[in-house]
C-alpha cells in the first residue's frame, strides 16, 4: 500500500463554553474526541455523521482554521503544526457547503479564483488570466464571466466557482464539507460527476463529508461513521453499506428512505442525539442503542479490526459481522 | 438568575469605578490650571496657591486619585467652592427635580411612541405611516434647545398660559416635559415600528396565524413580547439623553435639577460641583442600565444567566 | 435630536443585498448610486444637503455682506417680507447691525466643518478600534469595549459640555476632537460586530485555507463588506453633530465670538426674543433644515443596505373575481379541489408567477406528496392554500374548493376559522415557528381554547395529551419548557401537536423533516404516518426529497416552475415516471441503492428563472427529449394513465414530428 498522504492521529479538538462570574470555562465541549484515519493519495474516505457529530469542525481542525487541543497530523509525511501550515495549505484545499456564504460578496469570481495562485506564487502574474479561465473552463464555468460577481451565479455555480478556487493550485487532497448538501438533486449530480472527473484527471485525494448517506456512498472508497465526536465505525464503502458492524451505522442506514419502500427490517432509535456537552457514561450511543448492555453504561469500546478493512468501536461488533 | 444579578452587580461597580476615574482625569488632564481658572484673571499667586490647596491639586496626580476615590466611597464628593456646601446635599436636594421630569417625560414617550409605532407597523406606508414619519423626520431634526426656547416663546411669552421658568406646580412641568417628549419620541417611534415590522415578518406569526390564532392574539401577545425586548435597551439609552439633556433642557426653562446645577458650576467654575453633577448623573444613568439589562434578562427567556 | 448610540441598531441585522434574496426573488444588483437614484426621496435629500455644503463653501461669493461687518444704524431690521424690512438685509439684521442672511451662510461653514472633522475623527478612530476588536479579539477587544461601556455611561452632552468648560481657548480643532473623541465607540461597535459576522462566514475560512496572510484576509476579503456598514450610521452621526455643535454654542461652549455659528446666532436671538423672534427662529429652522437632508440621505443609504422593511406586512385578500363555472352540488367534491390556482409575486420590474394554472384534488384522509425543486413554487403552492402567503403574492386567478367553500375568496374572519379547526400547517424550520418567549404549554393551551372545541378548564389536560399523542416522552416537563430548550426534533413535534390540537381534516406539512436529522426524520415520519391512519387525516407533503414520499404518499405532484409536471399515484411516478423531467428527478435520488462507479445521468442546467416567462415548455431547455414544438408551445397536462397526467409534448407528438 502507498503511503498515506494525510495521517491524523487521536485528533482532539475541545471547546471550553464559558460562562459564570468570569467566564470560566464551566464545561467541555468535545466536538472532536481522539480520531484516527488515514487518507492515501488518490482515493476518496466519506465521513458520515448527523448534525453535531463533529465532522465539520474535524474538517477545519484538519484545514488548521481551528487549532487542534491535541492530537497529530501529519501530511506527506511532514508533520503539520501552527507554524508550520504551508506545505498543508498548498496540498490540501476545502469546499464548503453553503454556496453563499463560501465566496466574498465583493470579489470578482476571476479574482477569488486567482487570489491562491498570488498567494502561493505558483504562475507569474502574466500567466494567472489564461491560468484562471483555463480552471473556469474546467469546473463548467465560462471564463468569459470571470469578471462577474457572485451573487449573478446560481447556487450549482457558485459551488464549482468555489471548487475552482480549491484547485487554483493543484492540491493533492480536497475536504468537501458537505459541499453538495445546499443543492438541489439535479445539481448535486452535476458536481458529483465533475468532482468524479476532476479526482480521475488529477488524482485527487477526497476527504468527503456529508449527512447524506447516499452520496457518500457514491463517492467514497472507504466510509468512516462518526457519533459524538468519535469514529465508531470504518470499512470499504460497499461492505460498510451491505453489512454494518455497528449498530448506530445499521439505524442510520436503515432510516435513510428509500424509492424501494422502507425496508422491512427497519432498526429505530430511541430518543434523540446526546448533548456533546455531557456525553453518556461508556459507549456514547448506548442510551438509544437497541442491543445496549450493561457493560456498554461502563466501558468505552475501542474502535477495533471487526473485518478486512474494517474497524468498529462496539462491545458486539463481533456478533454483529458473524451472524447473518 | 442569582448569579447574573450578581455578575452584572459586579459589571456595574466596574463601571461605576472607571466613570469616576475617567471623570477625575478628564478634568486634571485639560490643559490649564483648575485654580487658576477658578480664580479671576490677575488673582495673586499667594491666593492661587491657596486655592490650589484647598483643592487639592498642589498634590501629586496618583495621590489625589487616591483621596478623590477615598473620599467617593465614604459619599463625599468635596465641597463647593460658592457657598460652601457639601456637593453632595446640594446635588441630592436637586436630583429629585431631574428625576420626576425624566421619568415623567420618559413614561409619556414610551406610552405614545407605542401606540403611533404599533398603528404605523400595521401599515408600512400607509398613510399613517407615512405622516407618523414624516412627522418623526422633522421632530429629529428639531435641536431640543431651539424647540424649549420657542414653546417658551409662544406658550409662556406670547400666549402667557404656562409658566416659562421654575417649579411651581403642575403648569411648570408641561413645557419642559413637551420639549423633552417630542426630542425622544421620533427614535422611539421608528424604533417601535422597526421592532414591530420585524418580528411580524417572523416565522412564528406566520404559524400562529396557521393555527388561526386572532390577529388580536397574534400581534397583542405573540409579536408584543418579543418586539418588546429590544426596545428596553432604547428605553434604556434615552434615559441617557434624558439625563445628560437635563442640563440644556432645565437651564431653558430654570428647573431646579441637577442640570441647572451642573451648568451654574460651569459657569462658575466650580470644579467640586462640575466633578459632583457629573458623577451623579453618570452613576443615575449605570443604575437605569443595570435596571434595564435585569429587566431584559427578565423578559427574555433565552438570556443564559 | 437623534441620539447617537442606536444608530449601530440599524445594521444590526443587515446582510449584503445579494446574501438575503430568496431562489425565487432575482435581486439585481446594479451600481450603488443608480440604486440609490430610484428612491426619490433620498436623492432630494442627498442633493439638498450637497446645496447646503456648497453654499458653506462658497459663501464668500454668496453672502450679500461681510458676516462680521457691524452697522448700528441698521440693527434690528426685520425680514424683507415684515415692515420695515429692506432687500438689502434679507433676513434682517441683528442688534449689532450685521446682516443674518450672511452670518447664517458663513454659519454653516463652521458648523459642517465642525461636524464633518468630528465625523472623519470619530470614524476613523472608531473604524480602526473595531477592526482590531473584531480581528484580533483577546485582550484587545476586551480592552477596547470595555472602554467603550465606560465610556457609554456617560451622557454624551455632559462629556462633551464637561471638556470644554475647563478648556481655556476653543478652537475649530478643540471641537472637532471632543465631538469626534466622544463618537468614536459607535462605529467601534458596528465596525467589530460586522468584522465578527464576516470573519466567521466560510469564504473569510476559505481564505485562510488557501494561505492568504491574516493582513490580507482582513484587507482584500473581510474590510470591503465592512465598510459599507458606515456611510448611514457616519451620516446620522453628522446630523447629530450639526445638532450638538449648534448646542454646545448656545450655551457659550462653541466657538469663541464673534465667529458666527448657528447655536451662537440663535443664542444672540434668544436675548432679544422678544424684540425680534425671527433671530431666534431663522437659525433653527436652518438646522432642522440640514438636518433633515441629511436623515433622508441617511434612510435611503440604511434602506439600500437593509431591504427587507420593502414588502410590509402580511394582508390577506380575498380574491373577488366570481366563478361563473363553480358547481359544488352536482357532483360529490373531494375534500380539497383546486382548480387553475395561479400565485404570482408583482415586484417592481418583474412579476413573478410562482404557481401557474395548477389543478388537483385531494380526498379525505389521502396523502399527496408534491415534489419540486428550489424555484417550483411548491411551498408557495401550500401557501396559497393556507391563504398565508407573504406580501407582495396574491392569488390572482383560480379556485381553492375546501370542503365546498372557496378558499381564495372567502372573508378573513372565515378563513380564520378554517386555519386551525380544520387545516393546520407545519413549516421547515421549527425553531422559527414557535414563539421564542412563550412557553410551550402557554402555546398549545392559547391554541386549544382558540378552536372552542375544549372547555378552559381542559386546556392543560388536552395540552399535555397533544403532546403524548405526538410521542413526546415527558409532556409534564415539555409543557413548561420554552422553545429554544428543545431539540429541533422535539419541536418539531410541538408544532405538529399544535396543529392536531384543533383536530383538522387537512394538514399541510411543507418540508416538515428538511432540517432535522435522518434517524429524526425517521421517527417523525413514523409519528405522522400513524397520526393519518388514526385520524383519518389528509395530507399535503411538500419536499424536495422524493424517496419520503416513496411509502407515504397515496399521490404525488411533481411542479416545476410553477406548473403541473406531472401527477399520478404515487408508486406509478415512482415505478414508471413519464414526464422527462420527474423521470431525472427520480434518477438523481436513486443513489443509495446505487453502486457508485458510473456517472450519474443528470439533468444539465439550473432550475428555472421564474422572473422570465418564456413560451413553450419550462422544461426544455434542460430537457434531454426536447423538440421544436417544446419551446414555441406550452404543453398541457394529459392522461397517461388512470388518474395520471403528464404535461409533455412527447405524450401527444408522433415520432415523426419529434424527428422534423
Amino acid at each position: 500500500m502507498t503511503e498515506p498522504i494525510l495521517r491524523v492521529h487521536e485528533l482532539t479538538k475541545h471547546f471550553p463554553i464559558r460562562r459564570g462570574l468570569f467566564g470560566r470555562a464551566s464545561a467541555t465541549l468535545r466536538a472532536v474526541d481522539g480520531v484516527s484515519f488515514d487518507v492515501h493519495p488518490g482515493e476518496t474516505v466519506g465521513i458520515v455523521g448527523e448534525s453535531g457529530c463533529g465532522k465539520s469542525t474535524l474538517a477545519r481542525t484538519l484545514m488548521w482554521l481551528d487549532e487542534p487541543t491535541s492530537g497529530s497530523v501529519t501530511f506527506d509525511g511532514q508533520p503539520v503544526s501552527s507554524g508550520a501550515t504551508d506545505l498543508l495549505r498548498r496540498q490540501m484545499q476545502i469546499v464548503f457547503q453553503d454556496p453563499y456564504t463560501s465566496l466574498p460578496p465583493r470579489m470578482t469570481i476571476g479574482d477569488i479564483v486567482a487570489d491562491p495562485i498570488r498567494i502561493h506564487g505558483t504562475h507569474p502574474e502574466s500567466e494567472i488570466r489564461s491560468q484562471v479561465n483555463r480552471l473556469l473552463t474546467e469546473v463548467g464555468v465560462s471564463a468569459q464571466r470571470a469578471g462577474q460577481y457572485p451573487f449573478q451565479f446560481s447556487g450549482g455555480q457558485r459551488q464549482r466557482i468555489g471548487i475552482a478556487r480549491a484547485l487554483a493550485i493543484e492540491p493533492r487532497l480536497l475536504i468537501l464539507d458537505e459541499a453538495v448538501s445546499a443543492l438541489d438533486v439535479s445539481v448535486q449530480g452535476q458536481i458529483l460527476n465533475l468532482l468524479q472527473d476532476l479526482q480521475d484527471q488529477h488524482g485527487l485525494a477526497y476527504l468527503f463529508i456529508s449527512h447524506d448517506l447516499g452520496v457518500v456512498r457514491y463517492l467514497s472508497d472507504r466510509v468512516l461513521v462518526m457519533y459524538l465526536g468519535k469514529i465508531v465505525e470504518e470499512g470499504p464503502a460497499e461492505a460498510l453499506y451491505a453489512k454494518p458492524h455497528h449498530p448506530y451505522t445499521q439505524a442510520l442506514l436503515s432510516a435513510v428512505p428509500t424509492l424501494r419502500g422502507r425496508r422491512s427490517e427497519r432498526v429505530r432509535l430511541r430518543g434523540e442525539p446526546p448533548k456533546p456537552t455531557s456525553p453518556p457514561s461508556g459507549c456514547a450511543f448506548h442510551p438509544r442503542c437497541p442491543m445496549a448492555q450493561p457493560i456498554c453504561a461502563k466501558e468505552t469500546p475501542l474502535l477495533l479490526p471487526s473485518g478486512p478493512g474494517r474497524r468498529s468501536a462496539c462491545h458486539f461488533s463481533g456478533q454483529l459481522a458473524g451472524n447473518g | 438568575m442569582t448569579s447574573y444579578v450578581l455578575q452584572r452587580t459586579v459589571q456595574m461597580i466596574v463601571v461605576i469605578f472607571g466613570v469616576v476615574t475617567v471623570t477625575f482625569f478628564a478634568v486634571r488632564l485639560v490643559p490649564g490650571d483648575p485654580a487658576r481658572l477658578m480664580e479671576p484673571p490677575g488673582t495673586p499667586e499667594s491666593v492661587i496657591k491657596i486655592t490650589r490647596e484647598q483643592l487639592g491639586t498642589d498634590k501629586p496626580i496618583p495621590e489625589q486619585y487616591v483621596n478623590f476615590i477615598r473620599d467617593f466611597v465614604r459619599g463625599d464628593l468635596g465641597t463647593s467652592f460658592r457657598g460652601s456646601r457639601p456637593v453632595m446635599d446640594t446635588v441630592l436636594e436637586a436630583l429629585p427635580n431631574t428625576l420626576a421630569l425624566g421619568l415623567i417625560s420618559m413614561a409619556l414617550t414610551t406610552i405614545l411612541s407605542f401606540g403611533i409605532g404599533i398603528v404605523a407597523a400595521m401599515r408600512p406606508n400607509g398613510w399613517f405611516d407615512r405622516i407618523a414619519l414624516v412627522l418623526a423626520s422633522i421632530a429629529q431634526a428639531t435641536p431640543g434647545f431651539w424647540l424649549g426656547v420657542i414653546l417658551a416663546l409662544l406658550f409662556a411669552v406670547e400666549l402667557k398660559w404656562l409658566p416659562a421658568v421654575g417649579r411651581t406646580g403642575w403648569k411648570s412641568f408641561v413645557l419642559p416635559v413637551a420639549t423633552l417628549v417630542i426630542s425622544l419620541m421620533p427614535l422611539q417611534i421608528r424604533a417601535v415600528r422597526q421592532a414591530f415590522i420585524e418580528t411580524m415578518g417572523e416565522g412564528f406569526v406566520r404559524a400562529g396565524r396557521a393555527r388561526g390564532l386572532s390577529e388580536t392574539t397574534v400581534l397583542g401577545i405573540h409579536v408584543m413580547k418579543v418586539a418588546a425586548i429590544p426596545l428596553v435597551t432604547l428605553i434604556g439609552l434615552q434615559a441617557g439623553y434624558v439625563l445628560g439633556g437635563s442640563i440644556v433642557i432645565e437651564s431653558i426653562f430654570n428647573w431646579p435639577g441637577v442640570g441647572t446645577l451642573a451648568l451654574q458650576a460651569i459657569n462658575q467654575r466650580d470644579f467640586p460641583m462640575i466633578q459632583g453633577t457629573v458623577l451623579v448623573i453618570a452613576i443615575v444613568y449605570t443604575l437605569i442600565n443595570f435596571l434595564v439589562d435585569l429587566t431584559y434578562a427578565a423578559l427574555d427567556p433565552r438570556v443564559k444567566y | 435630536m437623534p441620539f447617537p448610540d442606536f444608530t449601530g441598531e440599524l445594521t444590526s441585522s443587515d446582510q449584503a443585498p445579494d446574501a438575503s434574496a430568496p431562489a425565487a426573488l432575482p435581486v439585481r444588483r446594479k451600481s450603488f448610486l443608480r440604486q440609490f437614484s430610484k428612491r426619490k426621496v433620498a436623492t432630494a435629500g442627498l442633493t439638498g444637503f450637497l446645496i447646503i455644503v456648497a453654499m458653506a463653501i462658497f459663501a464668500p461669493f454668496i453672502a450679500p455682506h461681510n458676516p462680521l461687518q457691524q452697522n448700528l444704524g441698521d440693527n434690528f431690521k426685520p425680514p424683507m417680507w415684515k415692515d420695515g424690512g429692506t432687500s438689502e438685509y434679507p433676513l434682517g439684521t441683528d442688534p449689532l447691525g450685521r446682516d443674518l442672511l450672511s452670518r447664517l451662510i458663513y454659519g454653516a461653514r463652521y458648523s459642517l466643518a465642525i461636524s464633518f472633522g468630528a465625523v472623519i475623527v470619530g470614524g476613523v478612530i472608531g473604524f480602526l478600534a473595531g477592526l482590531v476588536a473584531g480581528f484580533y479579539g483577546r485582550w484587545a477587544d476586551t480592552l477596547l469595549m470595555r472602554l467603550g461601556d465606560i465610556q457609554l455611561a456617560f451622557p454624551f452632552v455632559l462629556f462633551a459640555i464637561a471638556i470644554l468648560a475647563v478648556s481655556p481657548n476653543r478652537t475649530v480643532w478643540h471641537l472637532i476632537v471632543v465631538l469626534g473623541i466622544s463618537s468614536w465607540v459607535i462605529y467601534a461597535r458596528v465596525v467589530r460586530s460586522r468584522v465578527l459576522t464576516e470573519r466567521s462566514k466560510d469564504y473569510a475560512r476559505a481564505a485562510t485555507a488557501i494561505g492568504a496572510s491574516r493582513m490580507r484576509v482582513l484587507r482584500k476579503y473581510v474590510m470591503p463588506n465592512v465598510w459599507q456598514a458606515l456611510p448611514p450610521i457616519a451620516l446620522l452621526n453628522l446630523a447629530f453633530f450639526v445638532i450638538v455643535e449648534s448646542l454646545l454654542s448656545f450655551l457659550s461652549l462653541g466657538l469663541s465670538p464673534p465667529t458666527p455659528s448657528w447655536g451662537s446666532i440663535l443664542a444672540d436671538g434668544r436675548q432679544y426674543m422678544m424684540l425680534d423672534p425671527w433671530m431666534a427662529l431663522l437659525p433653527g429652522i436652518a438646522i432642522i433644515i440640514t438636518v433633515i437632508t441629511i436623515s433622508l440621505a441617511a434612510d435611503g443609504f440604511a434602506d439600500l443596505l437593509d431591504p427587507k422593511l420593502k414588502f410590509g406586512a402580511f394582508r390577506r385578500q380575498p380574491l373577488k373575481t366570481s366563478t361563473p363555472d363553480i358547481d359544488p352540488s352536482g357532483e360529490r367534491l373531494p375534500l380539497l379541489s383546486v382548480r387553475s390556482l395561479t400565485t404570482q409575486f408583482p415586484l417592481d420590474e418583474v412579476t413573478i408567477t410562482a404557481v401557474d394554472d395548477l389543478s388537483f384534488d385531494l380526498g379525505r384522509g389521502q396523502v399527496l406528496g408534491i415534489v419540486g425543486e428550489s424555484g417550483s413554487g411548491k411551498s408557495t403552492l401550500g401557501f396559497s392554500i393556507m391563504q398565508l402567503l407573504d406580501a407582495p403574492g396574491r392569488v390572482v386567478d383560480g379556485r381553492i374548493l375546501f370542503d365546498g367553500a372557496d378558499l381564495a375568496r372567502i372573508s378573513n374572519r372565515e378563513m380564520s376559522a378554517v386555519r386551525g379547526d380544520r387545516m393546520g400547517m407545519i413549516f421547515q424550520d421549527p425553531g422559527n415557528s414557535l414563539t421564542p418567549v412563550l412557553t410551550v404549554g402557554y402555546q398549545l393551551e392559547e391554541t386549544a381554547r382558540k378552536t372552542g372545541k375544549i372547555p378552559a378548564k381542559e386546556a392543560r389536560t388536552a395540552a399535555i395529551a397533544a403532546l403524548q399523542a405526538v410521542g413526546i416522552p415527558e409532556p409534564e416537563r415539555v409543557i413548561r419548557a420554552y422553545p429554544f430548550e428543545l431539540s429541533g426534533g422535539m419541536q418539531q413535534r410541538v408544532m405538529i401537536a399544535l396543529a392536531m390540537i384543533g383536530t383538522p381534516e387537512l394538514l399541510i406539512l411543507d418540508e416538515p423533516t428538511s432540517a432535522l436529522d435522518v434517524t429524526t426524520q425517521a421517527q417523525l415520519l413514523d409519528e405522522l404516518d400513524r397520526l393519518r391512519r388514526e385520524r383519518d387525516l389528509a395530507m399535503i407533503f411538500i419536499t424536495h426529497d422524493i424517496a419520503l414520499l416513496a411509502d407515504f404518499a397515496d399521490s404525488i405532484l411533481v411542479m416545476y416552475a410553477g406548473q403541473l409536471c406531472e401527477l399520478g399515484p404515487a408508486n406509478e411516478i415512482i415505478r414508471r415516471p413519464r414526464h422527462p423531467y420527474a423521470q431525472a428527478l427520480l434518477n438523481a435520488v436513486e443513489l443509495v441503492d446505487a453502486p457508485g462507479t458510473d456517472r450519474l445521468a443528470v439533468i444539465p442546467g439550473d432550475p428555472p428563472d421564474l422572473s422570465r416567462h418564456l413560451p413553450g415548455c419550462p422544461f426544455a431547455d434542460r430537457c434531454p427529449h426536447a423538440m421544436a414544438v417544446c419551446r414555441d408551445v406550452e404543453p398541457k397536462p394529459v392522461a397517461v394513465g388512470a388518474g395520471h397526467l403528464s404535461a409533455c409534448h412527447l405524450h401527444t407528438q408522433s415520432t415523426e414530428d419529434a424527428a422534423a
